[in-house]
């Protein structure tokens, strides 16, 4: 069964630009699927129709079976987001408050957050961070804090925006480990980049965008392929013949 | 394996001193509605206050400021404009004109200014400290607590507003801080027409600020807001029974003095 569907997905801004044209996809749980797309392809507008930030024109979205316009909260519930810029997503004044305020959301109780906020901080190596302020965390441990943030809600999608944006090395070879880890512990994980060099060799599905329109869906050893007409540029080792490369060492 | 290095730049916590700051002192471990209540009780005593009242309550706050681990200097700077502003109001309060109309300063209406720019500052200073020292979702639960017996008030719309000016108060300072070193980088000094500098410089700044807060709602929405979430637990402790203390000794102070 498909965790999430998109049906002929269609999306125009006020300003009459189509982001979105015909978009029909079908993502299956435990997924590892990577939307790869030039700038402007429509990559972050397909993420927010998951987690109903945005609706469609026209076509539909359904999460879990039941269509996200007609009950966005159930669709946020399912779908965890992380946006692209780290720092837009710090909402509590400390790490904790920061990761608690999802589960106080979902009207938990003080013992149950605490829970879920412990776990998540764990889960993602930010344990004994709780009392510091989120604004004084370095670039990689924001990105951490803010997929614990997610995490806490216990969303069955991981969903990504460009996850790997203004990260230095050790910081985005963190974020790629610790992507594998929820993987692994059975998270669907949908990652949106131009940047395929680093996540490509993990990913079961490489989904390719261009002007809001899907242009290619398959394997990635396939789809890869040709992909640089796209404004992709295709990892290193492709360029060099030997294949598809794991990023980590 | 996980990274601990730090950005070049300054984090937003660092350049402004208005927000929150974790920490462990007195006025962080105080309950939000005693803090609250002292502030709403001194405000109101501070505006009929005379010097020597004044004096003691400006010593308590620098007290407090220290204890709090707050850097005032910093936060002096950082009230810059406030700071025009009561020079503004003294100088209008101060002078006055003579019957050939040229401005003249009187000596005992510049008293009185000062002492009215002193008491809004010190109820500046106050307002400054709750925010340093309590969590917005702190801040947020008490004013629910406060509001909750009046009737026709949405006490949870109302206080989520507060919390949301809380909130956004280091966003705007950190976003004017940002939008002054890119104008400087950019030669804004040779403009000499101030009116020209303080349009471009306010123009940018709400943009910036209106476009953060269209990222804080999407991420709010994407982490299921509502109103009727889980407060956090407040409970009174000795501690708040001391600084009622202390409040009831600088309000007898008062009534002496």
């Amino acid at each position: 069964m498909s965790i999430i569907q998109t049906n002929k997905l269609c999306h125009r801004f006020s300003d009459g630009t189509q982001s979105l044209s015909d978009v029909s996809l079908s993502f299956k749980e435990g997924e590892f699927t990577v939307i790869a797309g030039a700038n402007g392809s429509g990559k972050t507008t397909l993420l927010r129709h998951f987690n109903g930030l945005l609706f469609p024109a026209s076509g539909s979205v359904w999460v879990c079976g039941r269509s996200v316009k007609k009950d966005p909260s159930a669709a946020r519930r399912q779908v965890g987001m992380v946006f692209q810029d780290a720092d837009s997503q710090i909402i509590g004044d400390t790490v904790y408050d920061d990761v608690a305020f999802g589960p106080e959301n979902l009207r938990l109780s003080h013992s149950q957050i605490n829970q879920r906020v412990t776990q998540s901080l764990s889960d993602v190596n930010l344990d004994g961070f709780d009392d510091k302020s989120p604004h004084n965390l370095s670039g990689g441990e924001k990105r951490r804090l803010a997929i614990a943030g997610v995490l806490a809600m216990t969303p069955r999608v991981l969903v990504m925006d460009e996850p790997f944006s203004n990260l230095d090395y050790p910081a985005t070879c963190t974020i790629v480990s610790q992507l594998l880890k929820l993987h692994e512990a059975g998270h669907t994980i949908i990652i949106t980049t131009h940047d395929l060099e680093k996540v490509i060799a993990y990913a079961g599905r490489l989904i390719v965008m261009d002007n809001g329109r899907v242009v290619r869906d398959g394997v990635p050893e396939e789809v890869v392929v040709g992909i640089e007409q796209y404004g992709i540029r295709p990892p290193c080792s492709i360029q060099l013949g030997k294949g598809i490369q794991p990023w980590l060492s | 394996m996980f990274d601990t290095a730090r950005e070049g730049h300054s984090t937003m916590a660092e350049l402004t001193t208005i927000g929150f700051k974790p920490g462990f002192s007195m006025l962080h471990r105080l309950d939000p509605r005693t803090k609250q209540l002292l502030i709403m009780v001194l405000s109101v005593v501070c505006l009929r206050g005379n010097i020597i009242f004044l004096t003691l309550i400006s010593t308590l706050l620098i007290l407090l400021f220290h204890r709090s681990s707050l850097r005032l200097i910093q936060f002096v700077r950082e009230i810059r404009y406030f700071l025009f502003f009561l020079l503004f109001i003294f100088i209008v309060r101060a002078m006055s004109f003579s019957e050939d109309f040229y401005p003249v300063f009187i000596i005992a209406n510049a008293r009185e200014a000062a002492l009215v720019c002193w008491r809004l500052l010190l109820v500046v200073l106050m307002g400054v400290l709750l925010i340093s020292t309590t969590r917005t979702a702190d801040i947020r639960a008490s004013l629910i607590w406060f509001m909750k017996p009046l009737p026709f008030v949405n006490e949870r719309l109302a206080a989520t507003t507060v919390g949301l000016v809380v909130r956004f108060l280091p966003l705007v300072l950190f976003q004017a801080g940002e939008i002054g070193d890119v104008m400087r980088a950019r030669g804004i000094e040779k403009r000499k027409n101030p009116l020209v500098r303080l349009i471009k410089f306010t123009i940018t700044l709400f943009r910036r600020v209106f476009l953060r807060a269209d990222d804080l709602v999407d991420t709010m929405q994407a982490r299921c807001y509502n109103e009727y979430r889980t407060l956090p637990e407040l409970s009174f402790t000795r501690d708040d029974v001391v600084a009622a203390g202390v409040c009831v000794l600088v309000l007898l102070t008062w009534v002496i003095l």
